[in-house]
């Protein structure tokens, strides 16, 4: 195996190689296959264009056959900054209810989780998906599965309700609570970004908040190693 | 919040992978409104016409002209009547006699598996938390999403935190041995799995630059990436000096054990898989992982029993044709790219106004250096210069292939950008990633050069003066010939 590679370039070629040195019924499958092949790649560039493409008259027409043909494994998404960068810094924050080992219940001021991830990357040269990317996009996860009303589209909005809590709960854990987590409220905080010195448009920068319904922590939303203040409890 | 204006999250990459979920999902979870209805700027018509075209006589013209570093000029002017058909055949030719762009394959195959090995390294201590089965997007959770989108991952086949690691060392491994070219086909299937299996496993986790790498490992599975700068390479042409001028090709085939070794391993695990039901995903990746296994037994039964026959030449022959096909597939994908990120900027107001790239370097997620994104956002007519020049590289790339020159001038810019980008939006992997897409269309000779150079380094640091004489040879004197062809 692997010893067409043992070849080596052009020294390593049979002389008259090519479509030109094989016997005929070796060319006319030279020729199927090369028809077969052209055809395949040129069906899969335009189905990869199309995918990325604005929406027009043949993805309207053809849509599911260039999702069959794409999805999952050739999705992509290039609008890199596009077609406007994101000019606001959405923060994660939550607060939990904390049963304490005294068996008394205290609420935690806002937690900004999204700020600890920006500590985290200030002045790192290699930021961790886990800190660039894990809340970051496990948010717009959530906020793009749930409607208008905060209500849960399906499965999706359902796993990205855990996703979202599993997380809080990974983070919460660095945090000495003094207990266990019982529930959980989350919040977004958006400020958008501060005009630029030069520019004389004027942005309020004030943050908007938008408020979630507290949430329950039960038992499939930690991560292992997340003891949730128990053994500390315990002890 | 879903009253902002339509904006786009940064690098907002493999997405939902949700086909048709519900309507307006799928493609760009928070990139709210792209320019959806909009069908005036159809960003890719020009580049749908040229990848669309006609395989052999685009790619002759492509590779004659670009990769390889010389104008197509050699061509021969024959009678107008009889030019067309003599310049097709001789397309067919070529791509049925040769893989073209050796070294820019072999570049785009060490460029990949060296950001994903890196990737890999620098997450090790996240792993777990990243893929691993007791993460935040937990095993179960991952099993629901993906009985619904039929994504590929090997993770999904146990639970058990030792399957999750052999799958990751599985990752890295291959990773390494593809990068030296060890039994290239092979490691390139083997990260294919790897980069397939951790990606879809955990696709919340990824972005922009996970993207390119899981079509990039993709599509190398069907090139033959090895052809320099590999271990393989450096073996045949030992084999090659070791039996003079007259060597066969066969009789390496009759030494090798390790290959048929890998071949069987892989082949039980295949066997177990298929029979299992654990092969599943997209429909056609059965078929390519058979088809591979297959080949390689072909290939492998051709050289020993007719190195010189018909069946190894036909397979010889069908190989260059889906290298070929390959390796146009992954340039057009570059042009896409970049036509997708240009024409969709033009449409966002803030990249007209030309303020466009003031505003990532102040997010909080990409700032790991305050000071320096300050500094480079203090002159608005420098944002506003680097804003509209980022737009005009982007579009203009995929024309730039009509002219050499031009498109090694837009190359650089585009590498330098993403060095900027690495640096400035602390996002240095898929830089990386971008960076090894970029290369495919470095030219030929700047390409030996560097290889050249770099094999010397290493030479001067790591030997002494053996004869390591075989494989230097290889770059030099007999690559003339190699030129034209990619």
């Amino acid at each position: 195996m692997d010893s067409y590679d043992d070849r080596g370039g052009p020294a390593g070629q049979p002389p008259g190689a090519g479509i030109a040195g094989l016997s005929l019924p070796g060319q006319l499958t030279a020729v199927v296959v090369l028809v077969m092949v052209g055809l395949l790649a040129c069906t899969h560039l335009a189905m990869v264009f199309l995918h990325v493409a604005p929406s027009n008259t043949i993805t309207k027409q053809h849509g599911k056959a260039v999702d069959a043909w794409v999805y999952p494994e050739f999705e992509q998404n290039w609008k890199l900054f596009a077609p406007n960068p994101l000019q606001q810094n959405v923060a994660v924050q939550v607060r939990a209810e904390v049963a304490k080992d005294d068996g008394s219940r205290t609420t935690t001021g806002w937690i900004d989780l999204s700020a600890e991830d920006g500590a985290a990357i200030r002045g790192n040269p290699l930021p961790s998906h886990v800190e660039q990317n894990e809340l970051r996009r496990g948010w717009d996860f959530f906020v793009g599965s749930h409607d208008d009303k905060n209500r849960p589209n399906g499965l999706r909005g359902q796993l990205s309700e855990r996703y979202v809590r599993r997380i809080v709960m990974l983070r919460l854990e660095n945090h000495d609570l003094g207990g266990s987590v019982e529930r959980m409220q989350i919040r977004s905080a958006a400020s958008s970004v501060a005009a630029p010195e030069w520019s004389t448009e004027k942005i309020d920068t004030r943050p908007v908040y938008r408020l979630y319904p507290w949430w329950t922590v039960n038992a499939t939303d930690l991560p292992r190693g997340v003891r949730n203040g128990r053994t500390e409890a315990g002890r | 919040m879903s009253g902002r204006p339509p904006v786009s999250g940064p690098l907002d990459e493999q997405p939902g992978r949700r086909p048709a979920e519900q309507p307006g999902e799928g493609s760009g979870e928070r990139s709210s409104g792209p320019p959806g209805e909009r069908s005036g700027e159809r960003s890719g018509e020009p580049l749908g016409a040229r990848s669309g075209g006609p395989l052999g006589e685009r790619f002759g013209e492509r590779a004659g002209e670009r990769p390889d570093g010389r104008p197509p000029g050699a061509r021969t002017e024959s009678k107008p009547l009889f030019a067309v058909e003599r310049r097709a055949g001789r397309a067919v030719q070529r791509v049925t006699a040769t893989a073209l762009g050796p070294y820019q394959s072999a570049v785009v195959r060490i460029g990949f598996a060296g950001t994903w090995l890196l990737f890999l390294l620098w997450e090790l201590p996240n792993r777990r938390e990243l893929y691993g089965p007791d993460g935040p997007w937990s095993w179960d959770m991952a099993q629901q999403l993906i009985a619904r989108n039929g994504a590929f991952t090997g993770l999904m086949w146990s639970d058990s935190t030792v399957w999750f690691e052999i799958v990751f060392a599985v990752a890295m491994l291959s990773s390494a041995l593809l990068l030296v070219g060890w039994r290239t086909r092979t490691m390139s299937v083997l990260f294919m799995f790897g980069v397939l299996s951790l990606q879809n496993r955990s696709i919340f986790m990824g972005d922009g630059g996970d993207n390119v790498i899981h079509l990039m490992a993709i599509y190398l599975v069907l090139t033959r990436c090895g052809q320099v700068w590999s271990l393989d390479a450096r073996r045949a042409a030992r084999t090659a000096a070791r039996r003079g001028a007259g060597h066969e090709p066969g009789a390496q085939g009759a030494r090798d054990r390790v290959g048929p070794l890998l071949w069987g391993c892989l082949g039980v695990f295949l066997i177990i898989g298929t029979v299992t039901d654990r092969v599943q995903g997209a429909p056609w990746l059965p078929v390519l992982f058979w088809g591979v296994w297959i080949a390689q037994a072909l290939w492998w039964a051709a050289n020993l029993y007719a190195p010189n026959g018909q069946p190894r030449a036909l397979l010889n022959v069908l190989a260059n044709l889906v290298h070929n096909a390959a390796l146009v597939v992954i340039m057009a994908e570059v042009c896409l790219v970049y036509a997708t990120a240009g024409w969709y900027k033009i449409q966002g107001s803030r990249w007209q106004d030309g303020t466009a790239l003031y505003y990532p370097l102040k997010l909080h997620y990409f700032a790991p250096w305050p000071e320096l994104s300050g500094l480079l956002t203090s002159s608005g007519v420098i944002v506003m210069l680097l804003t509209y020049g980022t737009v005009a590289v982007q579009v203009a790339f995929p024309f730039a292939l009509l002219n050499r020159r031009l498109k090694n001038v837009l190359l650089v810019a585009m590498m330098l950008e993403h060095a900027g980008i690495a640096v400035l939006l602390g996002l240095p992997f898929f830089s990386l990633a971008m960076i090894a897409a970029d290369a495919v269309f470095l030219p030929t000779g700047f390409l030996r050069r560097l290889g050249g150079e770099a094999a010397g380094l290493w030479h001067r640091l790591f030997t002494q003066d053996r004869k390591r004489l075989p494989e230097q040879r290889r770059d030099s004197p007999e690559q003339p010939a190699r030129t034209l062809v990619g």
